[in-house]
C-alpha cells in the first residue's frame, strides 16, 4: 500500500483559519449567550426530564465550541494570559458539568435508630454512575433535634457509627451542615424523621423475626401516623396506627424530638383489630406479632458526584483569572474624568 | 426594639436629606458634595448601630425577614455608593440618580413589619455571610454604574444638558461605568460559587435551578453579554448605558422580587 503525504497548502490553512475565526467569533458568542439564557428559562418553566436537559445541553455545547475556537484563533488570548485561563476554565467547567450529569447520584434513605443503612429508598442517577450504595454500611445510633417555641427546628445531631477502610469502628455526629461521607457518598440528615414500631413475628412453626415499620414523618404528618406492611407468610397486609397519648412537641415553648412515653398501637389484619402496648403480643392468623418498642427513624438525602472538588477548583481558578484580568484591563491605571482616546477592544 | 427603630428612622432621614440635597444641587447647579457625603456617612453610622442592636437582640444577622433584608441592603448599597462618591469626585452629581433608587428601598422598608423571623438552621454557616456579602458588593457595583448610565442616557435625550455639563464626557463615564460592571461580574461569580458551596452543605446539592439560582444565573449571563457587546460591537456609550440599566433592572428583580415569590428553601437571604 502506498501512502501519499498530503501537504497542507497555505490556501487550505487560510480557509481553516477563517472557519476557526468564524466559529470563535465574539459575535457568535453574543448570539449564544441569549440562547443559553433562553434555554435556562425554558428548562426552569418547562417540564422536567429530557426536554430540560436538551434545552441546556445544546446552547452549552455551542458555547463550548465557540469558546474553544475563540481560544484557538483569537490573538487576544495569546496576549492576555489571565483572559486565556478564565476562558479555558469556563470550558473545563462546561465539561465537568457534563461529566457531573453523567455520573451523579441523588437519592433518599431512611435508617432506624439502632439499625443499619439498608439501601436507598429512591434514587436518580446519571447513566454512567456505578452504584456502590449496596456496599455501604453504617449504623444510626439515634438523633436529637431541638425546637424553639413555635416548633422551629433549631439543630439536628445524629450519631452514626461505621467501619473505616481498616475495619476500625468510627463514630461521628452528623447534622445540618455536616454530612456523613462514605466512599464518596454524602449522607445529609433531613427534616424527614419519624417513629418506627419494632415488632417480632413468630410464624406458627418457626423462629421469630424482628423488623420495624416506618410511620410517616413526624410532626410533618402528625395526624397520619399509620402504615401498612406484609408479614412473611401472610397474604393480607397488616395495618398499624400509632396513637400518641401525650403532647410530644409542645409549640408553646422550647422542646426536643422524642419518643412518646404514653402511646399504643392499633393493629388491624383482615377483620381482626387489636390494641398493643410495648411488650404485648397479638395472635394473628398464621402467627404471633409482638410489639417490642417504639424507636425513631431518620431520613437522609444521599448525594454522590466525584466532580464536586474539581468543579470548585475550576471555579476558583476561573474567578481568580477573571479578577486578575479585570484588574489589568480596568484598574491598572487610574480613571481620569477628562476626555481621552477611547480604550475599547480586547487590546486592553 | 424601640431604640433600634428610632436609630433607623433617623438614619433614613439622613439618607433622604443627603439624596434630596444631591438632587437640588443638580437642579440648582451647585455642588453640595461635602454635605451630601457627611449626611450619607452619618446615616450609615446610625443605621449600623440600629442593625448591630437588632443583631445583638436576636442573635442573628439581618438575613431573614423582608424588613431585615431591605434594611441591610439599604445600608450596604449606601456604604458602597458612599465609598464611590468619596473616591470619584468628578461623578458625584450622579448621586441625584442613584439615591432615588435607594429611596424606593427605604420606602419599602418603612412599610414592612420589623417583627422577628425564624432563623433557619441552614443559615448557621459562615458561607451565608460570605455569599450575602459578595452579593451586596455585586449589586453595589452595578448601582454605581447605573448612576453614570443615567447621566449618559439623559444627555442623549437632550435632558438637563446644562445641569449635566459639568460631568465628564460620555466616553469617560462609560469607561468608569464598565469598570464597575466588570468588577460586578467578578463579585457575582464569587456570589454564585459561594452560594453553591452553602447549598451543598445545607441541602446536599450545589445547584438545583431553584428560582433564585436560575434568575441569578440569567443575570450573570446578561452581565457577561453586556461586557461582550461593548467589546465586540464597540457599542456606543448610550447603548452601553441601556445595557447597564437592563442588568441593574434584572439584578434588582432577582434580589427583591424572586425571594418573596418563591417557596423554595433558598429564600434569598440577600
Amino acid at each position: 500500500m502506498t501512502v501519499h503525504a498530503v501537504a497542507v497548502t497555505p490556501g487550505r490553512r487560510a480557509v481553516r483559519g477563517a472557519w476557526l475565526a468564524r466559529a470563535g467569533s465574539l459575535r457568535l458568542t453574543l448570539g449564544i449567550l441569549p440562547l443559553l439564557a433562553a434555554g435556562v428559562l425554558a428548562a426552569y418553566e418547562g417540564p422536567a426530564g429530557d426536554y430540560a436537559t436538551w434545552v441546556l445541553v445544546v446552547p452549552l455545547a455551542l458555547l463550548a465550541g465557540n469558546l474553544l475556537a475563540a481560544v484557538a484563533s483569537h490573538p487576544a488570548f495569546r496576549r492576555q494570559g489571565a483572559l486565556l485561563v478564565f476562558h479555558l476554565a469556563l470550558l473545563a467547567l462546561i465539561l465537568l458539568v457534563a461529566a457531573s450529569r453523567l455520573c451523579y447520584l441523588k437519592g433518599t434513605a431512611e435508617v432506624l435508630s439502632g439499625g443499619e443503612f439498608a439501601g436507598l429508598k429512591d434514587r436518580e442517577a446519571g447513566p454512567w454512575h456505578r452504584d456502590r450504595t449496596g456496599d455501604l454500611r453504617f449504623e444510626s445510633l439515634g438523633f436529637s433535634i431541638a425546637y424553639r417555641p413555635g416548633l422551629r427546628r433549631s439543630g439536628t445531631e445524629n450519631r452514626v457509627r461505621w467501619r473505616d477502610a481498616q475495619g476500625i469502628p468510627r463514630e461521628q455526629v452528623v447534622g445540618d451542615q455536616e454530612p456523613l461521607v462514605l466512599d464518596g457518598y454524602r449522607f445529609y440528615t433531613t427534616h424527614h424523621k419519624g417513629f418506627a414500631p419494632v415488632f417480632s413475628w413468630r410464624p406458627g412453626t418457626g423462629t421469630a423475626d424482628v423488623g420495624s415499620v416506618h410511620l410517616p414523618a413526624y410532626p410533618e404528618h402528625e395526624h397520619r401516623q399509620w402504615n401498612e406492611w406484609r408479614l412473611p407468610g401472610l397474604a393480607e397486609p397488616v395495618w398499624v396506627q400509632l396513637a400518641i397519648e401525650e403532647t410530644v412537641l409542645d409549640p408553646a415553648g422550647p422542646t426536643a424530638f422524642r419518643v412518646p412515653a404514653r402511646h399504643h398501637l392499633v393493629v388491624r389484619h383482615g377483620e381482626e383489630r387489636v390494641t398493643l402496648r410495648p411488650g404485648e403480643a397479638a395472635r394473628l392468623a398464621g402467627g404471633e406479632l409482638r410489639y417490642l418498642e417504639l424507636r425513631t427513624w431518620m431520613g437522609y438525602a444521599v448525594f454522590h458526584d466525584w466532580t464536586i472538588p474539581w468543579l470548585l477548583a475550576t471555579c476558583v481558578l476561573a474567578i481568580v483569572a477573571l479578577a486578575w484580568h479585570v484588574r489589568c484591563k480596568h484598574f491598572s491605571r487610574p480613571w481620569r474624568p477628562e476626555a481621552q482616546a477611547e480604550e475599547k477592544g480586547m487590546e486592553g | 426594639m424601640e431604640t433600634e427603630l428610632r436609630l433607623l428612622w433617623v438614619a433614613i432621614v439622613a439618607y433622604v436629606l443627603s439624596g434630596s440635597v444631591a438632587i437640588f444641587g443638580l437642579i440648582l447647579k451647585r455642588r453640595p458634595d461635602g454635605f451630601v457625603l457627611a449626611a450619607m456617612a452619618g446615616g450609615l453610622l446610625l443605621h449600623a448601630a440600629a442593625v448591630a442592636l437588632r443583631w445583638d437582640r436576636l442573635g442573628h444577622g439581618p438575613f431573614v425577614t423582608l424588613f431585615e433584608i431591605l434594611s441591610s441592603n439599604v445600608w450596604s448599597l449606601t456604604l458602597i455608593y458612599c465609598l464611590a462618591y468619596w473616591r470619584y469626585r468628578a461623578v458625584r452629581p450622579a448621586a441625584a440618580f442613584v439615591m432615588p433608587v435607594l429611596f424606593v428601598l427605604m420606602g419599602w422598608l418603612m412599610l414592612s413589619s420589623p417583627e422577628e423571623g425564624h432563623f433557619p438552621v441552614t443559615y448557621r454557616t459562615p458561607w451565608l455571610y460570605i455569599h450575602v456579602g459578595l452579593s451586596k458588593v455585586f449589586l453595589g457595583c452595578v448601582l454605581i454604574a447605573l448612576g453614570m448610565a443615567v447621566v449618559v442616557l439623559l444627555r442623549r435625550q437632550g435632558l438637563a444638558l446644562g445641569r449635566l455639563a459639568g460631568l465628564p464626557p460620555d466616553g469617560r463615564l462609560d469607561d468608569l461605568a464598565y469598570r464597575f460592571m466588570a468588577l460586578g461580574l467578578v463579585f457575582q461569580s464569587l456570589m454564585l460559587v459561594s452560594g453553591a458551596i452553602w447549598a451543598q452543605d445545607a441541602w446536599g446539592r450545589y445547584w438545583a435551578w431553584d428560582p433564585l439560582e436560575t434568575w441569578s444565573f440569567v443575570t450573570w449571563l446578561l452581565l457577561a453579554f453586556a461586557l461582550h457587546l461593548r467589546l465586540t460591537l464597540r457599542a456606543s456609550a448610550p447603548a452601553g448605558a441601556w445595557m447597564i440599566v437592563a442588568v441593574f433592572g434584572l439584578a434588582f428583580l432577582t434580589f427583591f422580587g424572586v425571594p418573596f415569590l418563591t417557596t423554595s428553601p433558598h429564600k434569598g437571604a440577600v
